[in-house]
């Protein structure tokens, strides 16, 4: 095992872009969680549905705009569910939520196969973002920087809006207590619908961002739901710094792990998660006490 | 605690009836059929006693069916072992995992139970997966069936392996009645509605879930048996977590503390996964939609729907009309 430098350079620039693929998904799901008690087991889904908006956008007009409007396209799904279903589903408890959720996986698992049919679609990556930059001493592909830069970019918009606007301390008040934040005059069920709308986007978002790394196929939101959820638990639900440690523990196990232990690489994540929730069952930086 | 009402018994026979004739009249493709719903039907009765009757929503149980197929196959062909020890072996071992998951999931509740659980079941799965001695993703074949020829019975026919299972799902019913009706399964009920209050009369809240989990883990691990003897051959693909999503889709369909709900639910899913599949590719569609259905309708299933609305009286029509009917039971809240 002798590596130099530039090799754990390498994999840990690796394990960042892997963890901020997962921030940008798991910060919608553990917020929409912390504010709404609500176990959405289809955000994997949105995320697909992202992957697939932006890929048919981008064979209109261009990467850049499948990777606005994608997000836009999810957040309007995301409407759509809301209105239909959540809504009605909010004071269920987690079985039935887990359950309608599942089935809804089901449906855009198969809405999504008639529409786009069964083929992986491909995305270029648009050609300022398409080469190697010289990074920390290491070649590195620019887009996967770009997903870093991203991911630490929408980081320091949402640590700022959570924790220094209004707004943020209305969610933050809402997630603590939502009945005593009524009676304060916040209306929790607008906060709720604007919390999940921006929770899809960020869904549709990385789904748009992962299109063209990963290939596009029906079944990456199930795939990508595991881990998802691995780091919500991990992290704690509903508090972005929960979001943020279970994502970026996630990515670094899971690539290091890889390089180390390829063994027992994946076995090592869930017994992380395994002895996590033995030793603190509520996660690492859950949002209550 | 579990009872019988006279619906629950004319359904039971009814189903018995309905599987013994398949059995009896079916060709080939009829009782593969059949053999999967028996195995399924199996493996969702586990589910039933630890989520139904404890509260115990588990994502794991498909890991644990996987684990008991694959524990058989490596004992009786790798190890050589004859099959009937091989698979009490299985059985155990799965049991014993499914204590000591059980055990350490006891203390989460509601959705973290559910992860924590979730966790287990992909990490015995990615084990499986990587693992040399397990075949990878190739999976492992020529496993061999019991060998009844000692009693004149040659399961290697199809016909004869659809009764095998049939008997013992039989035989798996009745002990789980025994189970959910003994000072276990009525104190395992207790916890399911107020925790704090049987751990004050003196109860070891953990051990009672961590029994429950163990004998329902066996259950899926002979479920597991009779699958890896019904194909003769296993994938990883069998531990997967939408294996234990589908028997928990399958319970809810069915009717969640019931016991003779997620028999019905099972027959139902797979008579309909099979229907749907000859029609369309998209079968995923339909189940999923249904599933947000009858979750969205509020009734407990199938069975739960039919208990709800017409229990009361179609019992009081099949028992004795000078007998008052008995107190309805309060069904589990889903």
């Amino acid at each position: 095992m002798a590596h130099d430098l530039g090799f754990w350079t390498l994999q840990a620039l690796n394990a960042l872009q892997l963890s901020m693929l997962l921030f940008l998904l798991s910060i919608g799901l553990t917020v929409i969680f912390g504010l709404m008690h609500f176990v959405n087991l289809a955000h994997g889904s949105l995320y697909a549905l992202g992957a697939y908006f932006a890929a048919s956008l981008a064979a209109v007009g261009g990467y850049w705009m499948g990777f606005f409007l994608a997000p836009v396209a999810v957040a309007g799904v995301g409407i759509l569910l809301y209105s239909g279903l959540i809504k009605r589903m909010r004071k269920s408890g987690p079985m039935a939520q887990v359950l309608v959720t599942f089935g809804l996986i089901f449906v855009l698992l198969d809405l999504t196969r008639i529409v786009w049919g069964d083929l992986a679609l491909a995305i270029d990556v648009p050609a300022i973002l398409s080469g190697r930059l010289t990074f920390l001493g290491v070649e590195y592909p620019t887009y996967r920087l770009f997903i870093i830069a991203l991911g630490l970019a929408i980081f320091a918009a949402l640590a700022f809006v959570l924790g220094r606007t209004q707004i943020g301390a209305m969610i933050r008040a809402g997630v603590d207590n939502d009945a005593m934040a009524a009676c304060l005059g916040i209306n929790v069920e607008r906060l709720f619908f604007i919390v999940f709308c921006v929770g899809c986007a960020l869904a549709g978002l990385s789904g748009a961002v992962a299109a063209p790394l990963l290939s596009v196929t029906p079944d990456m939101g199930l795939q990508i739901l595991i881990p998802t959820l691995i780091v919500i638990v991990i992290g704690g639900l509903g508090s972005l710094k929960g979001a943020i440690a279970g994502s970026l523990i996630y990515g670094f196990v899971q690539t290091f792990g890889a390089v180390l232990a390829p063994q027992l690489a994946s076995v090592l994540i869930y017994a992380l998660l395994a002895a996590v929730l033995v030793i603190k069952p509520v996660g690492l930086f859950p949002a209550k006490g | 605690m579990f009872r019988h009402t006279a619906l629950r018994y004319a359904v039971l026979v009814l189903l018995a009836s309905a599987a013994l004739f398949q059995a009896f009249t079916a060709e080939y493709f009829g009782l593969e059929i059949l053999t999967e719903i028996l195995i399924l039907a199996m493996l969702v009765l586990a589910l039933d006693i630890v989520a139904g009757f404890g509260g115990m929503v588990s994502l794991c149980h498909g890991a644990l069916m996987g684990m008991g197929a694959y524990a058989y196959a490596i004992l009786s062909t790798t190890a050589g072992i004859a099959p009937p020890v091989a698979m009490a072996g299985a059985v155990a071992l799965t049991g014993a995992i499914a204590w000591a998951i059980g055990a350490i999931c006891s203390r989460s509740h509601g959705i973290y139970f559910i992860m924590a659980t979730l966790a287990f079941g992909q990490m015995a799965y990615s084990y499986v997966f990587e693992a040399p001695i397990f075949g990878g993703d190739d999976g492992l074949g020529g496993i061999s069936r019991l060998d009844l020829s000692f009693v004149g019975i040659d399961l290697n026919d199809s016909r004869s392996f659809a009764l095998f299972c049939l008997a013992s799902l039989g035989a798996i019913y009745g002990a789980s009645v025994l189970i959910l009706r003994s000072g276990l399964g009525r104190s395992l009920t207790g916890v399911m509605h107020n925790e704090q209050r049987m751990r004050a009369l003196g109860l070891t809240v953990w051990r009672v879930k961590a029994d429950v989990f163990g004998l329902s883990g066996m259950i899926a691990g002979l479920a597991g048996v009779l699958a890896a003897q019904h194909i003769m051959y296993i994938s990883p693909g069998l531990l997967s977590w939408t294996v234990s999503g589908e028997a928990l889709v399958v319970v809810i369909l069915g009717g969640l503390g019931t016991l003779v709900g997620p028999l019905v639910g099972a027959a139902a899913f797979v008579v309909l996964k099979h229907e749907l599949s000859a029609v369309t590719t998209y079968w995923h569609l339909v189940v999923g939609a249904l599933l947000i259905a009858v979750v969205m309708s509020r009734a407990n299933g199938i069975f739960g729907w039919i208990e709800a609305r017409w229990g009361a009286r179609i019992d009081r029509r099949l028992t004795d009309a000078t007998r008052k009917p008995e107190a309805k039971e309060v069904l589990g809240d889903a």
